[in-house]
């Protein structure tokens, strides 16, 4: 059963990918970024659910990559608000300049 | 009861990539926003299924109350302040077929192991209760739970200083 869960869990990651590589806007490389996040924590809690490995590490490590992503979105809105108030889009494509 | 749990894993199995596939799939952005929540859902519903409850509804209220509404801001704040409600269009097939190819060759990779290290695993999950995490938290784990704070903390005051505009 645990192989199961890890499919899916490779099966949001390998979308969440594509959706990095293949969205033009900053908003949506995030929500290809959260959709691998959560395959990491579906696959992290799968495999401590299913074999002997201690439950609560499990459990606990999923609570951590779901604050590391709370942390991780708050400081993406945070750059693209500044990327859209200095070049007026939060399209990827356009942003080649990294001066401050 | 086993049928019945099969029943329900295809159907959070449906919500999971049918949410995944429109939230990376289509050129409205607002779609997309409205995937990741169903494929959110979905995973917290897996969560249930794996007897971890306490973990399935921190994922309702992290991801489905916290982050989602941060990615709405997003939104808001940024294109749909100008009417946008697309991306623009791409111009070649050239790079939907080259993220294919990165999406595709990662996963086949992590299925590569997946197949070739097999673990061991039992059929049904076991399940911890909450005041066993509780203590792992204020015990052997209490050091990962005060650095998470920090980082969260740090992580909200960087966000709120770089946005900062000061008075000229």
């Amino acid at each position: 059963m645990l192989s199961t869960y890890q499919w899916v869990a490779i099966a949001m990651f390998g979308i969440g990918l594509f959706g990095v590589m293949y969205r033009r806007s900053l908003v949506g490389m995030l929500i290809g970024v959260e959709l691998m996040l959560n395959g990491a924590g579906l696959s992290i809690m799968a495999a401590a659910q299913f074999t002997e490995t201690n439950g609560a590490l499990a459990q606990l490590s999923t609570l951590l990559v779901m604050g590391l992503a709370a942390a991780e979105t708050t400081l993406v809105l945070a750059i693209l608000l500044i990327v859209d108030k200095r070049f007026g889009h939060v399209e990827s494509d356009n942003i080649s300049l990294l001066r401050g | 009861m086993q049928m019945l749990a099969h029943l329900t894993f295809g159907f959070y199995l449906v919500l999971v990539l049918g949410g995944g596939m429109v939230a990376t799939g289509t050129r409205s952005i607002v779609r997309a926003f409205a995937g990741l929540l169903v494929t959110l859902v979905g995973v917290a519903g897996l969560y249930f299924l794996m007897d971890a409850p306490f973990v399935a509804l921190m994922q309702i209220l992290i991801y489905i109350g916290a982050v989602s509404v941060i990615i709405f801001m997003a939104v808001m704040l940024t294109m749909a302040s100008r009417g946008e409600r697309y991306e623009t269009p791409l111009k070649t097939p050239r790079k939907k077929i080259l993220s294919l190819l990165a999406g595709g060759v990662m996963a086949l990779l992590l299925a590569g192991m997946v197949t070739k290290y097999p673990i061991m695993s039992s059929m049904s999950p076991r399940g911890v209760p909450v005041s066993e995490l509780g203590a792992a938290l204020l015990g052997p784990y209490a050091l990962v739970f005060e650095l998470i704070s920090v980082v969260l903390f740090v992580a909200m005051v960087g966000a709120m200083v770089a946005v900062y505009e000061r008075r000229k």
